[in-house]
């Protein structure tokens, strides 16, 4: 079993050592999340990329602790620097989250209450979490809407959620997010229902008060662009697992895992003007009918006996870890790393 | 080239008057949404013209105008000369009708759950009558669902059988099913996954080489755009911007909020090119600004754009580029 990560100013903030999710249905149990490992360090921007399915949100609500069954962590641990939060009690992880964590999700609509003014729910979540009067917990709102960047915060923090546009929403979640100095924010698909001029700024925006304050932030989304704007690192995952993490200048722009490669070729650049995208035949499996071996058999193109047969294990290339037979020592003699 | 479709001066405003008890008590005016205010383009046969723009600037009121899916407050759509709104030529239209289609954006809505594949593609061909014999009909869906990458034997699957990209596929089969020669798509893959929406950006790339199809093609992913477009058309609160052919447009796009759509992209490259940061958010068409309706957001305003609409002039609707205050970017080296 893995052991507490050493404490100390280098210690990750987050660290999840071989998380294991499953949905218990009538029709048996179907493993959402099968053993995945990662940290996130103070100050770093870990993205999460990967397919509908793939089990990136599914991580987030882990770690914050809000899966709701059938769903149910059946194996791992959760780090928050050198507490376990993947098993306290619910009322304990209530004041973790939040204080501890902060969390963005995608729609700013949906996580704003619409009844209550901007003030209000500012207040609330201050007042919650620290020790701050009425009085003084709102001037820390004004200032929290100041540093996202809202314009006349004075007037506008009276405002009810349906008197902002998507991109001032989102901007108040942030806010909230960071209302309480979290050590870790969780973002998840911050920017995708707003337009593209406007999830640049939010961007900027996330990445700028995260590096000023030194908070973690694992960053999920599905779109590789996002990634490469913002992460420090990135994970791709695929089917449960993480077919390759590592420093995002690698993964996007030499990626070594087949899926990582051809997820990075079927995106459209502006730069390119190849006539054809990259194409990875098929989509990927349902939860009740995983391959044997690894997940990304059937559509690999570089399938080998062995992959039908045995999952591969996340293995050090370079500064990634790269989960393929391809960059199994033992077949290394066989096959050449790609260029 | 001669046009295939023409759009002149497309106008479509929406009543957003509140109720008439209360217009009357607390004396309000009646309002009214411009949509989309003033839009000309043409697309030649064979060729895909996109519209892009942020939520609210109207590509998708074009598109269902297009296709007669909305009536226009103002101006007309011709196809292969044919007006799609004109009382005069009623018959002609139901017979251009079979010749268009359309693809929308989210596959779990377009597609009748309770329908199994067969007669969702059979739909068109029995409502057009082009095929007499339920033998023949099967036949054609076979080679309709193996044309689009799916087997014959899907035809008697219900909708919820298939993914996301897969029922994409057959919203596509269906739409070629009347054999269509011009299909509208709005967003066909904004609610797909990205290796599957290379899948069926690839596909439809095919079927246009192989059966001429010309595309109206509405997105606000401009990657997606440059990788299907030979025109682009950017609209912004109801108006065309630009206009220009997908290569010019990269290149050295002119029109500032063209620009800023340009820089807000991100970069998937990494190669540090420069970045403007974009400023400021779409308004609210109710009340749009006066003049040039991007003065508000724009870093070259004069005193002239906030009095005065620009109209399009070779392609761009802009009084800074009219008279000479920008010169046009160029910003990619290698495009």
């Amino acid at each position: 079993m893995a052991k507490a990560p050493a404490a100390g100013k280098d210690s990750p903030v987050l660290s999840v050592r071989d998380l294991k999710i499953e949905f218990v249905t009538r029709r048996g149990i179907l493993k959402a999340i099968d053993g995945i490992s990662f940290d996130i360090m103070p100050g770093e921007v870990l993205g999460v990329v990967g397919e509908s399915g793939a089990g990136k949100s599914l991580t987030g609500t882990a770690i914050i602790g809000l899966i709701d069954p059938p769903g149910r962590i059946s194996g791992g641990e959760v780090w928050l620097r050198d507490k376990r939060i993947d098993a306290l009690p619910a009322e304990e992880m209530r004041r973790i989250r939040g204080k501890r964590i902060g969390m963005i999700f995608q729609d700013p609509l949906t996580s704003l209450n619409p009844l209550f003014k901007v003030s209000e729910q500012l207040v609330e979540t201050i007042q919650t979490h620290t020790d701050l009067s009425a009085s003084q917990a709102r001037e820390r709102a004004i200032q929290l809407l100041t540093e996202v960047g809202i314009p006349a915060p004075e007037k506008r923090i009276d405002s009810y959620p349906h008197e902002f546009s998507g991109g001032m929403r989102q901007r108040v979640v942030i806010a909230l997010a960071l209302a309480a100095e979290p050590e870790l924010v969780i973002a998840d698909e911050p920017t995708t229902a707003l337009d593209v001029s406007v999830q640049a700024q939010i961007i900027t925006l996330l990445k700028k008060l995260c590096r000023e304050r030194g908070t973690a932030v694992m960053l999920i989304t599905h779109d590789m662009g996002v990634i490469a704007e913002t992460a420090d690192r990135v994970a791709v995952m695929y089917a449960g697992r993480i077919a390759e993490i590592g420093p995002v200048a690698d993964v996007v722009r030499n990626a070594r895992h087949p899926y990582a490669k051809g997820l990075m070729g079927a995106i459209p650049t502006l730069e390119s003007h190849s006539e054809r995208l990259v194409q990875i035949p098929g989509s990927m499996p349902r939860l009740n009918a995983m391959p044997q071996g690894c997940a990304f058999n059937p559509r690999c193109s570089a399938v080998m006996p062995v992959c039908r047969e045995k999952r591969p294990d996340p293995l050090p290339q370079g500064k990634s870890e790269v989960a393929c037979w391809l960059f199994d020592s033992a077949n290394k003699s066989a096959q050449k790393e790609p260029a | 080239m001669s046009a295939f479709v023409t759009v002149t001066d497309l106008k479509k405003s929406f009543d957003v008057s509140p109720p008439f008890l209360e217009r009357m008590i607390e004396r309000k005016p009646r309002q009214f949404l411009k949509a989309v205010d003033g839009v000309s383009f043409s697309i030649g046969k064979g060729e895909t013209f996109a519209l892009v723009g942020e939520s609210g600037s109207g590509k998708s009121t074009v598109a269902r105008m297009v296709v007669g899916l909305l009536t226009p407050t103002g101006g007309d759509v011709t196809v292969d000369g044919i007006s799609m709104h004109a009382a005069a030529q009623q018959t002609e239209r139901e017979i251009l009708r079979r010749r268009i289609q359309m693809i929308f954006q989210d596959p779990y809505a377009s597609l009748n759950p309770r329908w199994r594949v067969v007669d969702l593609i059979a739909e068109p061909i029995r409502a057009f009558n082009l095929i007499d014999t339920p033998k023949g009909v099967l036949d054609r869906v076979s080679e309709l669902l193996t044309l689009v990458g799916l087997s014959p034997l899907d035809a008697q699957k219900y909708p919820h059988q298939f993914s996301g990209g897969q029922r994409q596929r057959i919203a596509i089969a269906r739409a070629l099913a009347s054999d269509a020669e011009f299909i509208v798509c709005d967003e066909p893959t904004s609610a797909l996954d990205v290796s599957v929406q290379a899948q069926i950006l690839n596909l439809m790339r095919d079927l246009q080489d192989r059966l001429g199809l010309t595309y109206l093609f509405i997105s606000h992913n401009l990657a997606v755009v440059r990788h299907m477009a030979t025109r682009i058309g950017v609209m912004y609160l109801g108006r065309l911007t630009e206009v220009s052919t997908s290569q010019e447009m990269f290149k050295s796009p002119r029109h500032p909020y063209a620009r800023m759509l340009m820089d807000a992209v991100p970069d998937l490259t990494m190669s540090g090119r420069p970045r403007t940061p974009v400023q400021g958010e779409i308004p609210s068409p109710i009340n749009p600004p006066s003049g040039c309706t991007f003065h508000p957001r724009c870093g070259f305003i004069a005193d002239r754009c906030r009095m005065e609409a620009p109209v399009l002039t070779n392609g761009v609707a802009c009084h800074a580029v009219e008279e000479g205050r920008i010169a046009p970017a160029s910003r990619l080296k290698s495009a």
